[in-house]
């Protein structure tokens, strides 16, 4: 039996597809493999619902996209970073990095007691 | 139209595309999930399994995606929209009930509005038109209010005022211009050098005038205003430098104004050098008024208020300068500097307010019918709403859809409304509004079209918040179980549209009693007098062209040889000439003194109307003489001055009589003992400036020989309708002098009726408004009590089974009408009360609430109420038992 898998938390889909897709352009069953092989299957996505955040992320503007080939041949949507996407990432990395740093001083202080 | 919204939020256009490639997109997921799973070994029909598991249900990411997009609201927009065009096109009856009679409301409103926008809220065209004022001479002590302008008062201050950046005058004239034989008459406007600056204009061909072309000697030059180029001139640019005839002197053409250029009413065609002498330019004409209006540029930094400061301040650094300086103090001499715009339209103002109210209560009938209307169907489709709303239906939802329809069916009365307007604007042209300032501003155009679908959309959006708060406020449960009673909800439409229909009436009164006002005010100064007979009365005005007739001596003959000509035609009792005629717009006041009475330190003479006559001007008149003689022909001829005065200004002298005998002369002080007048007659007082004038300061007849004004009007009393003399005029003029045109040629019965237009054409409109609005009302009562019948046609059923008479079923009916209409009236009262409060400077010798008008406004309300009532509670009372009860 596989290891129980967590949900996402709220808000950090958009980064991780922002980072997946600083990386390279990839189309949205690119992204989903991509985030299942990073997180090692400890993550959950609901692959569906990667669509709506895609779709939001490129009406934001921070996402682009274009039909090309994919490597079977078929026409596929592939996604890619805008110059505000790569900017919007930077920031969301800080304030992650922020709150995590925060989160781990408070349970090291925890522990200190 | 929805393409348009959506590249404006920004949102994919192609709608059909953006499924197709959301589905392709999702599909290729799918698709490649499945391949990799069977690559990994699972039977396909195991890895489609999987894969659709995975990845969830298609359909509801596929409307989170379309959110992500912001394409839902305007999906349920266009839904909304569809389903009400298909629910407005099944029941054609109502959406015609509701679009027409809301329609003429708006167009109604909009027609007005087109006068208010263009007279009182475009501003004007000329570059920072704020900054633009006008400076009257006021002296409010001596009863002149408004005094023009003389060179003087310009050509002292110029350049010593700091709050002016320019500073200039103009006179409106008239010219006799073109070749001999072939002369027409055009208004012209004279003027200094800084006017076209002041305003902010330059000539797009040739110049402005220049300082050493305004002197009587100099001014032979002409700017013309590029529709008279492009007329006469065939827009031929080489046309500066050319010659233009006018009152038989050639003058240089030296500039072309910029298309479209008008000075805010005048008609003028040709400018020209507002030409004086040296000694017109200082101090001892400072007090002289010679129609002139003068007008400047404040600088950006100052305002009105420092103007006025500066101006007054300036004013009494230099009163010392002028020789009667103490009397012009006693009489409140000030210069007024008000804002260009406000003043022109000042006097229209009050009159298009009101208007703009009325047509907008209008308007508020027009909606508040519109809203019973549906709230009645609402209440109809109440139990649909309360099952769907069971059914798990939205509010934000049903309330959405409510707006949606109220708002289409405003918006297709606002379309309509655009064709009622653009008939009704050429339709109040007819009324006069072409004499209105600023009338060739008033058109229909996209400005007023958007504001129209604007205001339409708002209408419906406020008339759909009431159906929207009925549809939603009753219980699911009662709304089901309400069998035709309808619970709450019932009793709560039922009050709301009692409440709106008190609303209606009591507006539809405030707007009867108006236009009852109105239409006193009116009758009452139509039936005033002017003094003198007013029929079989013809007038023409002749203006003498300077350069032709420059000795007093020429004009006298002319108008001798004028007048004897007329007076030989058949058909003519008696002609005379006076320089002004009542109610021609010429007002002119001259200060007056008694020779036995010098005036006490501190007292000011009399402002009385001055008027030159000659020939048997008393004769063709027929003002009533009280005492002494007339003046006749003859006294022009006479070396000693005489006159006569009016009983106003005798009484005020010579309270127990004794006028005749007494002399008279004009201006502060008497020069030489035979300039004097003696006064040899007392005639009775003629209204000068209007119907409805109340103060004067008298008047005094001189002889036209005395004091020769080269701008006069003929008088001629006729045997026949004077207008058959009409050509007859004109061509003695032309018989005398070929290039002498008469024009403003009308019968005093015509001046009358023009005068009162001011009065007449919104009395009409609010005629029209307030006939609307009862008819609206009645309609309205009408709708009410008819859906209250046929909701209680079981209640009635029963009590007819039960023995009711039909007549006690019919008084009820006719009860709730009655009460509704009391309701409104009492509230329509306090209304009216406030309407007169507002229209006080509009009406003539009537109180703000006047019992007879009110009562007769009551009386009309209970006719077209009782009217209303008569058909619903008929059918009432003829209720059949059997059938309400089975049905």
């Amino acid at each position: 039996m596989p290891p129980p898998r967590f949900p996402i938390p709220q808000g950090t889909l958009d980064m991780l597809i922002l980072q997946i897709l600083s990386l390279e352009p990839a189309h949205g069953y690119g992204i989903a493999q991509r985030l299942e092989q990073i997180s090692k299957s400890v993550v959950q996505v609901n692959q569906g619902s990667l669509y709506p955040a895609l779709h939001r992320l490129e009406q934001k503007g921070w996402l682009k996209a274009h039909w090309k080939p994919s490597e079977t041949g078929r026409e596929a949507k592939f996604y890619s970073l805008t110059t505000s996407g790569q900017k919007q990432l930077r920031i969301e990395k800080d304030s992650w990095a922020r709150l995590t740093g925060a989160v781990k001083l408070i349970f090291d202080e925890g522990a200190a007691q | 139209m929805l393409r348009f919204l959506r590249s404006l939020l920004g949102l994919p256009s192609n709608r059909a595309d953006f499924e197709d490639r959301m589905s392709e997109e999702m599909r290729f997921h799918i698709d490649s999930f499945i391949e990799d799973l069977v690559r990994s070994g699972l039977s396909p029909q195991e890895a489609s399994r999987r894969a659709r598991i995975e990845f969830g249900h298609i359909d509801s990411i596929k409307q989170d995606c379309r959110q992500a997009r912001g394409l839902q609201l305007l999906d349920e927009l266009s839904r909304n929209l569809r389903q009400s065009a298909r629910l407005l096109s099944k029941t054609p009856a109502f959406t015609l009930t509701a679009i027409l009679p809301l329609a003429f409301c708006l167009g109604a409103n909009l027609a007005i509005f087109a006068l208010l926008d263009g007279v009182l809220l475009r501003p004007l065209p000329f570059p920072d038109p704020g900054r633009l004022v006008l400076l009257y001479k006021t002296y409010p002590n001596a009863g002149v209010l408004r005094d023009g302008a003389s060179p003087a008062n310009l050509y002292e201050r110029r350049g010593r005022i700091a709050a002016f950046s320019h500073i200039a005058i103009s006179h409106p004239d008239a010219a006799i211009v073109g070749e001999p034989g072939a002369t027409v008459r055009e208004d012209i406007l004279l003027v200094s050098t800084d006017f076209f600056s002041t305003l902010g204009v330059q000539p797009i061909f040739g110049r402005a005038f220049q300082e050493d072309e305004m002197t009587y000697e100099t001014d032979r030059v002409a700017i013309l205003t590029h529709d008279y180029w492009t007329r006469h001139f065939h827009s031929d640019p080489a046309a500066v430098g050319r010659q233009i005839r006018m009152d038989g002197q050639s003058r240089t053409i030296v500039g072309i104004l910029p298309p479209g250029f008008t000075y805010l009413s005048s008609k003028a065609v040709i400018y020209t050098p507002y030409a004086s002498a040296p000694n017109e330019r200082g101090p001892a004409q400072r007090h002289s008024g010679r129609g002139g209006e003068l007008i400047a540029r404040l600088h950006p930094s100052t305002t009105i208020e420092a103007a006025q400061s500066q101006i007054d301040a300036f004013d009494a650094s230099v009163a010392h300068e002028y020789a009667h300086a103490a009397m012009m103090a006693a009489a409140g001499y000030r210069t007024k500097i008000v804002n260009l715009h406000a003043d022109h339209v000042a006097s229209i103002r009050p009159t298009l307010l009101l208007l703009q109210t009325g047509v907008f209560f209008l308007l508020l009938i027009g909606s508040v019918n519109l809203v019973n209307l549906l709230l009645v169907r609402a209440s109809a489709r109440n139990k649909e709403l309360a099952v769907r709303l069971a059914l798990g239906a939205g509010r934000w939802h049903i309330v959405g859809e409510v707006i949606t329809e109220t708002a289409m069916l405003t918006s297709l009365g606002g379309l309509l409304s655009l064709f009622i307007a653009a008939g009704a604007i050429p339709l109040l042209a007819a009324l006069g509004t072409e004499h209105l300032p600023f009338a060739h501003r008033i058109t229909f155009d996209y400005h007023l079209a958007s504001i129209a679908m604007l205001a339409s959309v708002l209408t419906g959006f406020f008339a759909g918040v009431p159906v929207a708060w009925l549809s939603l406020r009753g219980s699911v449960g009662a709304a089901l179980q309400g069998e035709t009673r309808g619970g709450t909800a019932g009793h709560a439409a039922q009050r709301l549209r009692h409440g709106f229909m008190v609303a209606q009436i009591a507006l539809a009164f405030v707007l009867l009693s108006a236009a009852g006002l109105l239409r006193l005010s009116l009758e009452r100064v139509g039936a005033l007098s002017l003094g003198f007979p007013s029929d079989h009365l013809l007038s023409g005005h002749i203006s003498l062209p300077w350069p032709a007739y420059p000795q007093p001596q020429m004009r006298l003959t002319f108008t001798e040889n004028l007048l004897t000509t007329i007076a030989n035609q058949p058909g003519v009792h008696a002609a005379g000439i006076v320089s002004n005629l009542p109610l021609s717009g010429n007002n002119t006041q001259s200060g007056v003194n008694v020779v036995s009475r010098p005036l006490k330190p501190g007292e000011l003479p009399r402002v009385p109307f001055a008027y030159s006559v000659g020939g048997s001007y008393f004769d063709a008149v027929r003002v009533p003489l009280l005492e002494g003689r007339l003046l006749d022909a003859a006294d022009s001829r006479r070396p000693d001055r005489v006159c006569v005065v009016d009983e106003i200004f005798a009484r005020h002298y010579w309270p127990s009589g004794g006028a005749i005998g007494e002399r008279i002369f004009l201006g502060p002080v008497l020069k030489k003992d035979t300039d004097a007048f003696t006064i040899v007659g007392v005639v009775g007082r003629v209204k000068q400036t209007s119907l409805s004038e109340t103060t004067s300061q008298g008047s005094v007849y001189l002889p036209y020989g005395h004091r020769a004004d080269n701008n006069f009007y003929i008088v001629a009393r006729t045997a026949h309708a004077p207008d058959t003399l009409n050509a007859t005029l004109a061509r003695i003029v032309r018989q005398i002098d070929p290039d002498l045109p008469i024009n403003d040629v009308r019968s005093m019965e015509t001046r009358i009726t023009e005068s009162l237009t001011s009065r007449r054409a919104p009395t009409l409109l609010a005629a029209v408004f307030a006939a609307a609005s009862l008819l609206l009302a009645s309609f309205g009562t009408y709708g009410v009590l008819s859906y209250a019948v046929s909701r209680r046609r079981r209640e009635i059923g029963v009590r007819v089974a039960l023995g009711a008479p039909p007549n006690a079923i019919r008084m009820q009916f006719l009860v709730l009408g009655l009460r509704l209409l009391l309701g409104g009236t009492c509230l329509g009262t306090a209304g009216a009360w406030a309407a007169g409060l507002a229209m006080q400077k509009l009406l003539y010798d009537l109180p703000p609430l006047y019992w007879p008008n009110l009562a007769a406004a009551a009386s009309v309300m209970l006719v077209a109420t009782l009217a209303a009532c008569l058909i619903p509670s008929h059918r009432a009372a003829r209720v059949s038992p059997i059938a309400a009860l089975s049905g």
